[in-house]
């Protein structure tokens, strides 16, 4: 909500400056941006009472002189004759309605209330209603101004339920559905309390006799709805979060000042109905609680003395919350108030000591084989459990995001295949995945299951030892023997036929319950480690990469270690990887025959041969440098 | 010519895997908070309105409940969970206090776009026992907070908003650049969750606090964008080993 600094600092005694308000909208929890002096505050949920000028001084009082200068019509006022039924008093518990009649709608508006335009940039709208905004900004009361020679018949309040139909006042037609607590006029809805008004009883330009309505709704009536018709309103925002139960009266005594210091009024009269009694929430004065909920100390004149800036009453042991803090009703709520109004920042902290409890074995099975996967070159992913169709046996999703994510996957290869594809698309020729996650499954006896599941396909590794050859099914047996020797695991080949490639790799996967797995893997001695430092990340690049491999025959083995140490640490900025992928040392022939892969990409494009042929050459001719080696071929 | 037969072969790189980063950070995060007392506990993450929201003390009207905020299946009977706050309560049906748990896991919520996941994870813990206060929670967030980001981070704590603690709070610490972040959401647990959960709470208090992991994460290693995590590109997952 927006709040002009102006608004409300001419209200407040000790005149400071924008920055200490700020400082102090902090420390309340009223989190902010400034912009051209006006405050943009996102109050919390539970703080509809400070969606106002004067919600807000309220709350401010806490820390300074307040001293509200807004006037209120304070003569007697007739009584208003109108054919109203209230059916949803539990809904409406309090209610007044206001006519007024004018001679004259005003030319141009005065003081604060034109200041509310111009400072916040609000649309004028029309007389009635540009006060009712206003009001609403100013008390946090919105109220709904009907063309009262529209209002002619019975004016009914209550919830109704079925499909209805309805004109808002911004000329937006909706069928209302299920239930709905509305205004009727003769059984036709011409409000929709709390969120919007109808177009055939709104006031126009020409209006000079209005019926002004002022009423508290429950919110729980009203959250939902503005969603649910997408009609975002200032009204429904503050009826959602709770307007002040008791305030309907003065807010139009206030309407009346402001009408009549602009123009002249000819009649007006007045009812207000009130269908129970408000009960006062009253906590008994407890400062030992507050100070042991806070840990702090304080007398408990300073605690009360809080409470009544804040506009609490406190009396013979009893504190009464006032009627627009429906959010206070416990010692915690009120120790709240009292830790914002000293600051959480200046609260000391005081030593925490939680008994230590033995955290025995907590996973130990499923980590030990995570270490163990890492040590075979083995990456972790995690995927999202929403599919679009899986099996009889998945959980649907009633409200899903679109289609393709209907249901829950009863299946995790289905999504590390995904991942594997994506991975192959971007010329990765080793790829080693796994995940460990929950599985959950509609009408079964045992509906949940933890699951490992792994997908392998491509160059066993990037050495030399590795590269030439390919996982396969008794690769990755092979793999879990070390670990597992005396088990067989259901491998899988997944047929590439269905899939967009045009890859041949075979393609293993694995899904087994982690319970598969005993303590027996407990003593498996892992190579890896969790990382200690957290890495900083460097953007990846989306541009095709490319390779170049460069053999050499070495005859002078000393240099072997030469052409390592130019090759593996040879920089350029369009190089991404490289490594050794084949090495073979003939004693009969005394020579080495070393092979050396460079992949490249470019973080911006995609590569032109002739920028690869440029760096190739250089790597070429850096290396022929080195006497005893040379490139066969070349 | 040199004729060396002594020479070596070349040092065979055999590259290891990495663990998820989020799976790391939230390891890393749980592992801190045992070491300060907590004991982990394990829930489900399809669970029930009463466990999710009604025991938690969020009322059938608040905003979470409605069908664009909370993911609901199998007719509405359940709902993926919206946070592992229903575990604590789980925990807290089970064992009487003096009581410390953390949980950690996938939670979801109706959202997707460039900030936010329909999935995503989350670390919360609770102490209950007598005298537990906001002074003491206070300590244990520095505590938290100093150990991820070391001990000459400034921080801030703001008067919040849930409907399962009071006083709430959150708390943002001071970027480099000079912004406060907010990192995690905390407070005393309110009394009317205790007796939801049998637990007097005239005897006894409690306290509780929930990280985001992925923020954290994204804040430790300087990843930009959340969706980076989840597309499983062995370029991105190499970078965190």
């Amino acid at each position: 909500m927006k709040i002009a600094y102006s608004h409300l600092v001419k209200h407040i005694k000790e005149k400071p400056s924008i920055k200490k308000l700020s400082e102090l909208l902090f420390q309340l929890g009223h989190e902010h941006e400034i912009a051209d002096d006006i405050f943009d505050i996102e109050f919390t949920p539970n703080r509809g009472d400070c969606l106002s000028v004067n919600g807000l001084l309220r709350d401010l009082a806490v820390f300074f002189t307040v001293e509200r200068k807004q006037e209120l019509y304070s003569g007697t006022l007739q009584e208003l004759k109108i054919d109203f039924e209230n059916l949803s008093k539990n809904i409406c518990p309090n209610i007044s309605f206001l006519k007024l009649e004018i001679d004259k709608i005003p030319d141009e508006y005065k003081g604060f209330f034109d200041d509310y335009f111009i400072d916040l940039n609000v649309n004028k709208n029309n007389f009635f209603t540009d006060i009712s905004n206003y009001l609403s900004y100013e008390t946090g009361q919105p109220t709904h101004c009907y063309d009262a020679n529209e209002i002619n018949g019975k004016l009914t309040f209550k919830e109704i339920y079925g499909d209805y139909n309805f004109e808002t006042l911004l000329d937006r037609k909706i069928t209302l559905s299920k239930n709905n607590a509305v205004f009727l006029l003769n059984d036709k809805v011409i409000n929709l309390a709390g969120v919007v008004g109808g177009k055939s009883t709104a006031c126009s330009n020409d209006t000079k006799t209005v019926l002004i309505e002022c009423a508290y709704f429950q919110p729980e009536a009203i959250i939902g709805k503005s969603v649910k018709y997408d009609i975002q309103s200032d009204a429904s925002h503050k009826f959602e979060r709770g307007v002040d139960l008791n305030n309907q009266e003065n807010v139009l005594r206030r309407f009346i000042k402001i009408v009549s210091e602009h123009t002249n009024i000819i009649d007006m009269s007045t009812v207000t109905y009130v269908y129970e009694d408000n009960d006062k929430h009253i906590i008994p004065v407890d400062v030992d609680k507050i100070n042991q909920i806070i840990g702090i100390q304080i007398s408990e004149n300073e605690y009360l003395n809080y409470l009544l800036k804040l506009g609490f009453s406190v009396e013979g042991g009893s504190i009464t919350v006032p009627s627009f803090r429906s959010d206070v009703k416990n010692n915690n709520d009120l120790a709240e108030e009292i830790a914002r109004a000293i600051g959480y920042d200046n609260i000391d902290l005081l030593d925490i000591n939680i008994p230590k409890i033995e955290n025995k074995n907590y996973k130990s099975i499923e980590n030990k084989l995570r270490l163990f996967l890492l040590d075979h070159g083995f990456f972790e992913v995690i995927n999202p459990p929403f599919v679009s169709y899986d099996s009889n046996d998945a959980i649907k999703v009633d409200n899903p995001l679109d289609s393709n994510r209907k249901y829950l996957r009863t299946n995790i290869v289905k999504s590390l295949l995904d991942n594997l594809l994506y991975n192959e698309k971007r010329q990765k020729d080793s790829i080693k995945l796994f995940e460990i996650s929950d599985i959950y499954y509609s009408n079964s006896d045992s509906n949940k299951k933890r699951k490992l599941s792994i997908i392998a396909s491509g160059r066993v590794g990037l050495n030399y030892e590795d590269f030439s050859k390919k996982i396969n099914k008794q690769y990755l047996a092979d793999v879990f023997k070390t670990i597992i020797p005396n088990k067989e695991l259901d491998l899988n080949v997944l047929s590439r036929d269905s899939l967009d490639t045009k890859l041949k790799n075979e393609i293993v996967s694995l899904e087994v319950d982690i319970d598969t797995f005993s303590d027996d893997i407990l003593s498996y001695k892992e190579n890896s480690r969790p990382p200690v430092a957290f890495n900083q990340y460097i953007p990846i690049s989306e541009q095709p990469s490319s390779f170049k491999d460069i053999s050499y025959s070495i005859k002078d083995f000393s240099k072997t270690n030469d052409l390592q140490n130019l090759l593996l640490n040879y920089k350029n900025k369009i190089i991404k990887q490289v490594y050794i992928f084949d090495y073979f040392k003939n004693d009969k022939k005394e020579e080495i025959k070393i092979g050396f892969r460079f992949i490249f990409q470019s973080k911006s494009t995609t590569l032109t041969t002739h920028e690869i042929d440029l760096v190739y050459s250089d790597i070429v001719n850096e290396s022929l440098k080195i006497s005893g080696i040379e490139i066969p071929g070349m | 010519m040199s004729k060396s037969k002594g020479i070596s072969p070349p040092e065979l790189i055999k590259e290891s895997g990495s663990l998820h980063p989020i799976n790391h950070m939230k390891d890393s995060i749980m592992n801190l908070l045992v070491s300060l007392g907590f004991e982990i506990v394990d829930g489900p993450e399809i669970e029930t309105e009463e466990f999710n929201f009604d025991m938690l003390n969020i009322k059938k009207s608040h905003p979470a409940r409605q069908m664009h905020d909370t993911f609901y299946v199998e007719n509405k009977s359940s709902l993926l969970r919206t946070h592992t706050s229903p575990v604590q309560i789980r925990g807290m049906l089970e064992k009487k206090p003096p009581l410390a748990f953390i949980s950690g896991g996938k939670v979801y919520r109706k959202d997707d776009d460039a900030t936010h996941l329909p999935m995503f994870h989350q670390v919360e813990g609770i102490y209950v026992d007598q005298n537990v206060n906001f002074a003491q929670l206070k300590d244990l967030i520095y505590k938290i907070i100093y150990s991820l980001f070391g001990d000459d981070v400034e921080l801030r704590f703001r008067p919040s908003y849930f409907p399962f603690t009071e006083p709430s709070a959150e708390v943002d610490i001071l970027s480099k650049e000079g912004n406060w972040l907010e990192i995690l959401g905390c407070g005393l647990v309110n009394p009317v969750v205790l007796e939801n959960c049998k637990i007097d709470s005239n005897k006894y208090s409690g306290l509780a606090f929930g990280l985001g992991i992925e923020r954290i994460a994204m804040l430790k290693h300087g990843v930009i964008d959340i969706r980076d995590f989840y597309k499983s590109n062995l370029d991105f997952l190499s970078q965190f080993k």
